[in-house]
């Protein structure tokens, strides 16, 4: 006498759970250029490394003592591998019921629950593939009485902690409005893919009734508006597929905690490649624009950059990327934009450097700033706000920075590249200048009167001009030792990766969760 | 082969046009140099194609998400 009956009834069971919502659900999902949540994890997955758990959960119907029908719980999740380490993962179920939830006992996930607690007691990343749209008033119903928002065995508190701790990706892949929308921000990271997913507090329905217009979701909350425009979601996938590589790109260039150093992943790269375009790239005239893109790509190791949050805050580029095989978070000028710092652009980067530094990756700003975005429109976004939030995250960091001054460095946004609590370490390309603010504007301030004095103020401006000029080479600030280098550009790739590798072992004293005191302004 | 709005990533004026209707262009080409806070902004297509249209005119005044130019592509 065994117990074999049982273990076919949980292996039929578990057949059953693969039906997800059953086969027109599925087809419907799958005409709208959308997986099941069993397919994505599938494809996003190592193969056959998926062990999901509480794949018997969900809505039993008896007939007889016997199961008649079973209704699996809308969410799938469990532990899987992705590039051969562990990752606890799980998403909506949006061929059951738009993968609303059941009222289990305790939750699977999606808003804490059982994957979350995973992430946070074995100290691994978590994944969320979100698919659903969140809280209905049917559970009045069901449930006989209304609740609290926030109510429940689960709040956002495990999601909250998680941010600390272990990396957290969220890829929205669906229509995703309200508690589910709000889970997919608790995360280092955000994708969600151009024409099928939507993100947004709530949907067009709701918006119709509040404000009596009709928006089509996509108009609502789309990429265009929530990566694009607004910046809610970083990254912006062209179809699932390209989901699931990003996701593993962002995740090859994170620890599996923040008590564990980056993988390095070596390539084959000389460390001591130089490439002849370092030395003609940036133009002569300060007003033309370059790509710095190709900068950064003759400079890293081949193939390593990955950017986030491309589509959005323009004026500068974030890359996650590799010297020497080490990761490094590059924080580069946008010249195709003027390097100008605007709103957008500075949240852009404060988020970017507490992320790097809370992984314990180095930084490397890569430096054409000309200042932060003046004007009346900038003005009403607290332009010089956002400015120094960046300087007061930069200032909290605990990695090592390195400033690579490549063309203009001024004013605030010039010095939010540089760190001046750390080693404080600025080398520089022949085409560097720098300054507290540009010459042309700042003769016309501070030498107001001698120039409105003077039998011929224009050329006494000029004059002036001409003679701070000629001490703005970057030779005489390196003579004072005022910059700690003047570099061939074609030198760059093997100075810094001489460095990268350096700094290796000061990395390695100051693992585990960042602790940070005071108020952002 | 769909046609392909290029619309200016900044706020300024069209400084240079050097790409006219009926020209071939790659991904990498300058169609018109726009200027902005002082910078000289190439606009590429960012895919190889043939210019279809130049929306534009020198000196005129362009907003970002403006259509600057339509490629065949």
């Amino acid at each position: 006498m065994s117990w074999l009956p049982e273990a076919e009834e949980i292996a039929r069971r578990r057949t059953l759970a693969e039906a997800c919502g059953g086969p027109e659900a599925i087809e419907k999902q799958h005409q709208a250029d959308k997986l099941t949540i069993r397919e994505r994890i599938d494809r996003l997955m190592d193969a056959k490394s998926f062990r999901e758990v509480g794949k018997l959960a969900g809505k039993a119907i008896y007939e007889n003592g016997a199961l008649k029908a079973f209704e699996p719980a809308p969410y799938v999740m469990g532990l899987g591998k992705i590039d051969g380490r562990p990752v606890a993962i799980g998403g909506e179920d949006y061929t059951i019921r738009a993968g609303t939830g059941f009222g289990s006992e305790r939750r699977k996930g999606g808003q804490g629950g059982f994957v979350e607690d995973l992430a946070y007691e074995y100290r691994i990343p978590l994944v969320n593939l979100i698919d659903g749209t969140g809280g209905t008033v049917n559970t009045v119903k069901r449930k006989g009485y209304t609740v609290v928002p926030g109510y429940g065995q689960d709040g956002f508190e495990r999601s909250a902690q998680l941010m600390g701790i272990v990396p957290v990706v969220s890829a929205v892949m669906g229509t995703v409005a309200g508690g589910p929308a709000g889970r997919a921000l608790l995360a280092h990271w955000t994708i969600m893919v151009r024409g099928t997913s939507q993100i947004f507090a709530a949907g067009p329905p709701v918006v119709e009734r509040a404000f009596g217009t009709k928006l089509h979701k996509e108009e609502l909350g789309g990429a265009a508006v929530a990566a694009d425009t607004a910046g809610t979601i970083e990254n912006v996938a062209a179809d699932e597929e390209d989901c699931f590589r990003q996701i593993r790109r962002f995740l090859s260039f994170m620890p599996t905690n923040v008590y564990e150093m980056a993988p390095v992943v070596r390539v084959d790269d000389p460390v001591d490649r130089m490439e002849e375009g370092l030395l003609s790239i940036v133009p002569r005239s300060d007003r033309q624009a370059y790509n710095m893109r190709k900068l950064i790509s003759m400079v890293v190791d081949r193939d390593s950059a990955f950017e986030i949050q491309a589509s959005f805050g323009k004026a500068a580029i974030t890359t996650l990327a590799r010297l020497d095989g080490y990761p490094v978070g590059i924080v580069a000028s946008n010249p195709m934009t003027g390097g100008i710092v605007d709103v957008k652009a500075a949240r852009k980067q404060s988020h970017f450097i507490e992320l790097c530094d809370s992984f314990n990756i180095p930084l490397l700003f890569l430096v054409d700033v000309p200042g932060l975005l003046i004007g009346p429109e900038s003005e009403a976004q607290a332009i010089m706000r956002a400015g120094i939030v960046q300087r007061y995250v930069l200032g909290q960091v605990e990695v090592p920075v390195f400033t690579l001054l490549v063309r203009k460095c001024y004013g605030v946004a010039g010095g939010s590249t540089i760190d001046r609590k750390g080693l404080n370490f600025k080398i520089a390309w022949p085409s560097a200048h720098w300054g507290s603010l540009p010459i042309e504007g700042g003769v016309k301030a501070a030498y107001r009167n001698e120039i409105a004095n003077a039998p011929d103020p224009a050329k006494r401006e000029a004059e002036i001009e001409a003679e701070l000029r000629s001490l703005a080479s970057p030779f005489r600030t390196a003579e004072a030792f005022a910059v700690e280098d003047l570099i061939d550009p074609r030198e760059t790739r093997p100075y810094l990766c001489q460095f990268m590798e350096a700094m290796q072992p000061r990395l390695r004293t100051q693992l585990g969760p960042r602790m940070k005191a005071g108020v952002r302004p | 082969m769909s046609m392909k709005e290029i619309r200016s990533e900044i706020t300024g004026f069209v400084w240079k046009i050097v790409k006219s209707a009926g020209d071939a262009v790659g991904e990498d080409d300058a169609l018109m140099i726009l200027e902005s806070m002082k910078m000289e902004i190439p606009v590429t297509p960012e895919a190889s194609g043939k210019i279809a249209e130049i929306r534009v005119r020198e000196s005129e005044a362009v907003t970002q998400g403006q259509v600057l130019a339509v490629i065949e592509a």
